[in-house]
């Protein structure tokens, strides 16, 4: 039986100004599980997406991460439960433009208070980037610098990375060796959860997630509808 | 790692990081030398007032007496007092010993003087000119244990011809006031004979004998001239001058210098009233307050303008970390999504704010000092001695000024959202 590695409990998030990006929205993420969310821009997928990954919180609801509330907590405590618990995988890698490529991977090591470069250096292995390791991002193809960012996801072995559309900058060659990356990586057993506009996408996971005006109004398994649509 | 973030983050903004710099710099520049001028220039002009003579004077108290008929007075009489040589060092024991500059006895006496053709009756002081003192019971273990003084220090405007008396145990020179000297028509060089009047007066004409202590042979080394009462005397050795009048020990009157920038001069008195007993110290008072003042206008304007450079400084470097800290928005941003807490960011920009505090602060320092001769020499026309003291203070403040003005752009840093990454801001 799987596990909820985060839920989030009729969670709303209403921004300066009045914008309500999520309407009451109740999910929750399994051990394992690759979800995708969809949605037209600005439905709320990326404030989810966010929350989920402790980098905002909820104007109201609730969200656990590995059993913790996260409503209550200070940043502090949010940003140890973000880095024991999350790897981020963005559209526009965000990699340290002066850091090679294995010091970016390094980077999330220090934060976590883990550096070894021996692990850094497997990880970038597992992504196919051992003859990149000193090059710097601007010596890099975007595929290879999202599988650096992939990389460092990984590399501290989080138990589910949040990828918001992770091949929404590459063109359709090097979109597919990062999709067939994460592939693998969910068939490693790792928890995945992918924000994406691409129907082709969403079909490559075990579930997908519709949101439309901040409200889930899709939640289905590709083995079988769940909420409906 | 840290290191590594520093490095990079300092070579990949050189030109801004130079401008952080050079904003210290100048703060720091304009500290040391304002503190350098203002520490030396501040001891000079000391210097420079105590050539206008003592600011205190200590006499014996004296008891005067009236006497006469009940009704009728007829006079009084003053009981001849003086001072203990011996005691002089407790000057040095007074809470505000650090404002002694320095000091002089005085013994006076009427002397008759003759030089073969010429007899004169003239007043023949006998002095410290550069004496080494013992502090018998130093006030604090810090303290030194002697103390050089003499009129040659507190009086070192006075102009000479010829040279000062400078062997504390020299019984056989003199410095002739320029008045004396014309009149007895002496010179460097000449030698002449001193005898003291009340002794000639005690012995017997029959007697005929003039003791060896009353009489002295003297050699004229250096002619005084102030334009004051010292042109119509001669300046001896102290203790020649007790000897000559079978006084020994003895002192008339001592005239202390003092620089008393931050101490009213009058608790200095009261001070040496207290250690020493017996002995009435004076003020002058119009002296020492404008030495006060002036100093403190003087000091007073050099902590302005000290204030108004570290402000500018502040400015500068708040403007290049805000520069700083908004260019990297996303970069902090990243950091701390992939787990950076706010302390290491906090410490990443204000280690960069401490060295480029140092940096400046040590640069600062270099130029300060230049400037400082600079000021020396075209304000005030003298050279101004480094104080290494000064790198002590300029340092600090340069490096805490950094920090202070990166308060406002740190915590902006911290501010910052990690969400700002997935929202692509």
């Amino acid at each position: 039986m799987n596990t909820a590695l985060i839920s989030v409990d009729k969670v709303t998030k209403v921004y300066p100004g009045g914008t309500r990006a999520l309407d009451e929205v109740t999910l929750s993420f399994e051990e394992g599980e690759w979800t995708t969310i969809m949605g037209p821009s600005g439905s709320g997928k990326t404030t989810l997406l966010n929350i989920v990954g402790c980098l905002d919180l909820p104007t109201s609801g609730t969200v656990r991460i590995a059993g913790n509330e996260i409503g209550g907590v200070g940043q502090a405590a949010l940003t140890r439960l973000r880095r024991e618990n999350v790897g981020l995988i963005f559209q526009q890698y965000h990699l340290v433009p002066y850091l090679t490529a294995l010091e970016n991977v390094m980077l999330a090591q220090y934060y976590h208070g883990s550096l070894d470069g021996r692990k850094a250096v497997a990880a970038l292995q597992n992504v196919g980037l051992e003859h990149r390791l000193d090059h710097r991002p601007a010596h890099l193809s975007g595929g290879e610098q999202q599988r650096v960012c992939i990389a460092r996801a990984l590399v501290n072995e989080p138990a589910i990375l949040l990828a918001d559309e992770p091949t929404g900058n590459l063109d359709q060659m090097n979109g597919n060796v990062v999709l067939h990356l994460i592939q693998r990586l969910h068939e490693e057993g790792r928890a995945i959860v992918l924000v994406t506009h691409n129907p082709d996408i969403s079909g490559l996971g075990d579930r997908t997630i519709r949101i439309v005006d901040g409200s889930v109004t899709q939640d289905y398994y590709h083995g079988g509808d769940k909420n409906g649509g | 790692m840290f290191a590594q973030l520093l490095r990079e983050s300092i070579l990949r903004r050189k030109s801004r990081f130079a401008m952080g710099v050079a904003s210290v710099l100048i703060g720091a520049a304009v500290v040391t030398a304002l503190f350098t001028v203002s520490l030396g220039i501040g001891d000079q002009i000391g210097q420079e007032f105590t050539k206008y003579g003592a600011d205190l004077m200590l006499q014996p108290q004296s008891n005067t007496i009236q006497i006469g008929l009940p009704g009728v007075n007829i006079g009084s009489v003053t009981e001849q007092k003086y001072i203990n040589e011996s005691d002089l060092w407790m000057i040095k024991t007074i809470p505000h010993r650090a404002n002694v500059l320095g000091f002089a006895p005085f013994l006076y006496q009427v002397v008759t003087v003759n030089n073969g053709s010429d007899t004169q009756q003239v007043v023949l002081a006998g002095t410290y000119f550069n004496k080494t003192i013992q502090i018998l019971q130093p006030a604090s273990p810090q303290d030194p244990s002697t103390f050089t003084t003499g009129i040659a220090d507190i009086s070192s405007w006075w102009n000479v011809k010829g040279s000062w008396i400078t062997n504390q145990n020299d019984t056989t020179s003199a410095m002739v006031g320029s008045n004396v000297a014309q009149k007895l028509n002496l010179t460097v060089g000449d030698s002449f004979t001193v005898s003291y009047a009340g002794a000639q007066n005690a012995s017997t004409p029959t007697q005929n004998v003039t003791s060896a202590t009353n009489v002295k042979q003297l050699k004229v080394i250096g002619i005084v001239e102030t334009g004051g009462a010292e042109d119509n005397q001669i300046f001896v050795n102290l203790s020649v001058a007790q000897d000559l009048s079978s006084r020994p020990g003895k002192v008339d009157t001592v005239q202390v210098s003092a620089l008393c920038v931050h101490c009213p001069v009058q608790d200095m008195a009261s001070e040496i009233q207290g250690k020493i007993p017996g002995i009435q110290a004076t003020t002058i008072t119009q002296l020492t307050s404008a030495e006060m003042n002036t100093l403190d206008t003087y000091q007073s304007m050099m902590a302005f303008v000290t204030a108004v450079a570290l402000l500018a400084s502040m400015m500068g470097i708040f403007t290049t970390m805000t520069a700083n800290v908004v260019e990297r928005r996303r970069e902090i941003g990243l950091m701390k999504s992939i787990g950076a807490q706010n302390r290491s960011i906090a410490s990443l920009f204000l280690t960069e704010a401490a060295m480029t505090g140092w940096i400046g602060g040590v640069g600062g320092f270099v130029v300060g000092i230049i400037l400082a001769q600079f000021i020396g020499l075209r304000v005030f026309s003298t050279t101004i001695s480094m104080r290494w003291g000064v790198l002590a203070v300029a340092i600090p403040i340069a490096v805490g000024v950094s920090l202070l003005a990166s308060a406002l752009p740190v915590r902006r840093a911290m501010g910052v959202e990690p969400a700002i990454v997935l929202r692509g801001e």
